[in-house]
């Protein structure tokens, strides 16, 4: 599904310019769960922000789903991100002027979606998760876990094959993570492709491949035990 | 897609309740002054536009240069209407006018009326100016001379509920006149307001006389150029037997001596903006004040604009997470940028509801204080909404424009991180935008000081007569014209009358000219005549300079005596006057009565002080129509009361009615003062509305530097210093406003004061008061929120991040 090759992405300010990414090449195929770690610092965020299409690669090359898009401009980029890729952040992000309902229905507006459909696919998705009874909460009422499981939802809302998540449990208690780290799992059982940032090498237990991250290069790349599961 | 965009509005309106207050309500003020200012320019720019074919009306008029004497009049002579109507196939009809510049006493049966405005017309008046006639015939009502034409409310003010139409009425108890014709009064306004309307229908082959105004429509088509020349070619001969028998030269002689005479056009739709000459039938609204408010109103779009884009922008930190998990969840930035430009227009649209109201409010004073009679209700509701809907709608979307580019350009990268809050970018910008906001208030604030000197320079100037304390009473009848003279001293048996005179006009009233010719020489010399009693000079204060006054004991009844003004004597160059002899017409013939100029008097203003004082000559004449009284400062009421009783016994036919002098003077000013009142109001609503905005973004500055300020106090910055640091950006902020606004309000008030003949120079204080006063209202604004932040505790403030 993902094909780098030499890929490189380098930060400028004024005075300072800092590699982040140097020639960085892997692949991952489709239905895998792959964790990144690595220390602070390591490359890990820009990553997954190239791999989401959110940031520009200066050289290399990148192929998704066969198509070359480390070129892509910002339109293009922006169609590729909301009909392929769903996004799970650390902090939530979800927007406070919306309730849980219309927070996980927003991509299906900016995708055209028809209302009636809307509305089905909504309501299906928080049952799966199991916050209907709060679908009309705004999100400063809902716990870090639910939140976070919001958040998921909302990223799965438009079917992506692809879900990226920046430390989906950085922000939550090992409780509300292993829920979070489970809604994942479950969703790569259905076929939705997996990539992870973590600190954690126990959220990377869920995985089924770990990619270790050095100065903007990939020190390590071992497949995982199946993870056991903990409740 | 666009419900949603309404939702997070909506619920963002909420949220942010004081923002939303301070935009909604400074966009509101914005349009509330905006749509005020719409409907005075609609209302000044309508006058004359009712009357069928106006586009073809005009008004004839005389400029003229003799002897170094200009004059520009709106007059025209006695035969022109007549002349325009039967010798030019492209007039389609012509009409004369004299107004009447007094009440007239009008009586039908027992009920006595003062009836405010008569003019006098022949009977083609109503073929130019369609009135509406509710009785009569428009085309034949005023063809005998005993005809009269009313409008409604005069015809109910004289017969009450009865039908006044071929009724009695008396004119004033010299003659009765049958009432021919009822007219509605006309829908719009006009250059001239009349009650009734009598007829005048005689025509006198006279053309060096110009008392009349014409005015006459042209036949659809009629090249107004062409129809200029033919015009002018054909007075011109008419005029030439008339210089001939007065001047005693001919045209070409009259011509060579650098004399210029000349008839104009002026377009109906032009007089009440644009013309502002002698004997002008009232007096004229002025284009000047049409464009100050429209400049006003744009200022003060401005600044509520200003504000709008400025607390967005402030507060983009907090959209910038917003904007950021859209782009990623796929929202394109023309999605973005139409999300905040629907929030932007929504608050525009919710402030014109606002607007609205504050119009409905305001409209009653505006009306007071600019005396006009603005609805908003009117004949052109339409436009006005559909007025205010445009400008509000621009007003959404050029407010939200930047606010919508500068937050849909975030990158979502940066800002999930957090990132936000250090994005310099916009500081710069809203600072720009702070400094123009407080140039256009400066601007305003030296605008309307300097406006109050002039005014009240105009109010203090020596007006070169005493007001205060003399009451003027028209005299209506010949019986009392004639006679007056003999009845001083009943007035005087009282203390309290201290002087009792007589005048042809007084100060307030609208002068007479007259030629003269100076003995010995050829030149004719248009002056400005006022004639007197004895008794003129002491009543009213008007002190001599050089020779004597008017004396009963050494004045023969049959020779003329003269008195000049200062401007005379100056403008005339006449050395050493005293002695000369002045000669004045006393027949059609041109013959002349030589008199003595006795005496100079100082200059003393007849009109308002947008007219320089005019060369004056003064005579003793029976033929006055005024009297004054100078009374005593104490017991005013008691002393009035007497003199009506006394007038009462030797007048009874008109009941009394006086004026004070002073008052009736200080009249004149009264549309610069109106002016200036308007000027201040609104003056004070764009300093509201900056304020407002300088409250909002100092609020969001203590804010955003809640941490810096904690980590400050912690290390041992007192409460003064982080009030002064918080308040000093923004008075710098200021402090390059006014250099700004210096130069260009001095231009403007420059430019403005041209249009007085009596002018202060540009004074520094204005400047000065408006810098400080600019400077107070920025820290005052800004210390109460500097003052919050900087008491805060600071152990919050650091656990804030």
């Amino acid at each position: 599904m993902i094909k780098l090759e030499k890929l490189t992405k380098v930060y400028r300010t004024d005075e300072i310019e800092s590699t982040a990414l140097n020639q960085v090449s892997f692949e991952i195929r489709e239905g895998e769960f792959v964790s990144v770690m690595g220390p602070s610092g390591c490359g890990k965020s820009t990553l997954l922000n190239v791999l989401g299409l959110l940031d520009r690669p200066e050289s290399g090359s990148y192929l998704f789903q066969g198509v070359e898009v480390a070129k892509f401009n910002e339109k293009e980029r922006a169609s590729l991100r909301k009909q392929n890729i769903g996004f799970v952040f650390q902090n939530f992000n979800l927007i406070d002027e919306l309730t849980v309902f219309e927070n996980i229905e927003l991509p299906l507006i900016y995708n055209k979606i028809a209302p009636g459909e809307r509305k089905k696919r909504v309501s299906e998705l928080i049952e799966k998760i199991g916050i209907t009874s709060r679908a009309s909460h705004y999100p400063q009422q809902l716990s870090g876990g639910q939140q976070q499981r919001v958040a998921v939802a909302r990223a799965l809302i438009t079917r992506p094959p692809l879900i990226l998540a920046d430390e989906p449990t950085g922000n939550l208690d090992s409780k509300n993570g292993n829920e979070v780290m489970e809604l994942l799992v479950e969703l790569n059982k259905d076929g939705t492709t997996i990539v992870m940032v973590t600190h954690s090498a126990h959220d990377a237990s869920y995985s089924s491949r770990t990619i270790n991250l050095m100065d903007g290069h990939i020190v390590s790349g071992k497949r995982n035990e199946k993870p056991e599961l903990q409740v | 897609m666009f419900k949603n965009y309404l939702k997070v509005a909506f619920r963002s309106l909420i949220k942010n309740r004081v923002y939303a207050l301070i935009n909604i309500l400074g966009l509101a003020l914005g349009l509330a002054v905006t749509m005020l200012v719409f409907l005075f320019v609609k209302d000044e720019t309508s006058y004359d536009k009712h009357w069928n074919g106006y586009e073809r009306v005009y008004r004839t008029g005389l400029k003229a240069d003799m002897m170094g004497q200009k004059m520009d009049a709106p007059i025209s002579p006695n035969p022109m209407a007549n002349a325009l109507r039967t010798e030019f196939t492209d007039v389609e009809a012509a009409t004369r006018m004299q107004a009447g510049r007094q009440e007239i006493l009008m009586r039908h049966e027992e009920t006595k009326v003062y009836i405010p405005k008569m003019a006098r017309v022949d009977s083609s008046f109503f073929q130019v100016f369609d009135y509406e006639f509710v009785h009569g015939d428009p085309n034949t009502a005023l063809k005998e001379d005993n005809a009269i034409v009313l409008t409604e409310e005069t015809a109910r003010k004289l017969f009450g509920d009865k039908n006044a139409m071929d009724g009695i009425v008396n004119y004033d108890n010299r003659r009765d006149l049958i009432v021919r014709g009822i007219v509605k009064q006309p829908k719009g306004h006009s250059h001239f307001e009349f009650d009734m309307f009598l007829a005048q229908n005689g025509v006198q082959n006279i053309w060096i006389s110009n008392n009349f105004y014409t005015y006459f429509r042209l036949k659809e088509g009629v090249e107004l150029a062409d129809f200029e020349e033919k015009m002018k070619d054909n007075f011109m001969k008419k005029i030439e037997p008339d210089v001939e028998r007065f001047l005693k030269i001919t045209v070409e002689e009259f011509f060579a001596q650098d004399n210029s005479f000349e008839y104009q056009l002026q377009p109906l739709t032009d007089i009440h903006l644009h013309s502002h000459k002698d004997w002008e039938i009232q007096q004229n609204g002025n284009i000047i004040y049409v464009y100050v408010f429209i400049g006003i109103a744009l200022l003060v779009i401005l600044i509520a604009g200003i504000n709008f884009m400025n607390l967005s922008t402030a507060r983009s930190g907090k959209r910038a997470k917003e904007v950021g998990v859209r782009k990623v969840v796929g929202a394109s930035r023309p999605m973005l940028v139409t999300q905040f430009l629907t929030e932007s227009v929504i608050q525009a649209f919710l402030a014109l509801i606002v607007a609205y109201g504050l119009v409905y409010l305001f409209l009653p004073g505006f009306n007071k204080v600019m005396d006009t009679n603005l609805e908003f209700v009117n004949g052109h509701i339409g436009q006005t909404i559909g007025f205010s809907l445009l400008v509000t709608l621009f007003y959404g979307l050029f407010s939200g424009s930047y606010p919508a580019l500068f937050l849909s350009g975030f990158r979502p990268v940066s800002v999930l991180k957090g990132d936000y809050t250090k994005t310099k970018s916009g500081a710069s910008f809203r600072k720009g935008l702070v400094v123009i906001q407080f140039i256009a208030s400066t601007i305003l604030i030296i605008g309307v000081i300097i406006i109050y000197m002039q005014i009240s320079f105009l109010q203090s100037k020596d007006v070169g007569f005493k007001g205060e304390n003399v009451i003027i009473v028209p005299l209506q009848t010949d019986q009392m014209t004639q006679n007056f003279r003999n009845y001083n001293d009943i007035f005087l048996n009282n203390s309290k009358v201290l002087n009792v005179s007589r005048a042809s006009y007084f100060p307030g009233d609208t002068p007479n000219q007259n030629m003269y010719v100076l003995e010995g020489s050829e030149e004719q010399l248009p002056l400005w005549n006022l004639e007197v009693d004895y008794e003129f000079f002491k009543t009213v204060g008007v002190e001599l300079v050089e020779g004597r006054l008017f004396d009963r004991e050494m004045e023969a009844d049959s020779v003329p005596y003269f008195i000049l003004n200062q401007t005379a004597i100056e403008n005339l160059n006449i050395e050493n006057p005293i002695g000369r002899r002045l000669g004045t017409y006393i027949n059609q013939d041109g013959d002349l009565a030589f008199g003595n100029i006795i005496g100079i008097v100082k200059d003393f203003h007849i009109e308002g002080f947008n007219q320089n004082v005019r060369p004056m000559v003064l005579s003793v004449s029976n033929n006055v129509w005024f009297a004054a009284f100078r009374i005593a400062d104490h017991d005013k009421n008691a002393t009035i009361e007497f003199i009506e009783k006394e007038w009462n016994k030797l007048e009874p036919s008109h009941p009394f009615r006086y004026q004070f002098l002073d008052e009736k003077f200080g009249a004149l000013l009264k549309q610069q003062e109106n002016f200036g009142r308007m000027f201040l109001f609104l003056t004070i609503l764009a300093i509201i509305i900056s304020s407002m905005g300088l409250y909002g973004l100092a609020s969001y500055t203590a804010e955003q530097r809640t941490k810096e300020i904690g980590i400050r106090k912690v290390l041992g910055a007192s409460v003064g210093q982080i009030m002064n640091m918080l308040t000093k950006d923004f008075v710098k902020l200021v402090l390059i406003a006014n250099v700004f606004a210096w130069p260009i309000s001095f231009l403007i008030a420059k430019d403005w004061l041209t249009n007085f003949s009596y002018q202060i120079d540009v004074p520094i204080l204005p400047f000065i008061l408006a810098t400080i006063a600019s400077v107070v209202i920025a820290v005052v604004t800004v210390s109460s929120q500097a003052y919050q932040a900087a008491n805060s505790d600071p152990v919050d403030a650091l656990k804030y991040e």
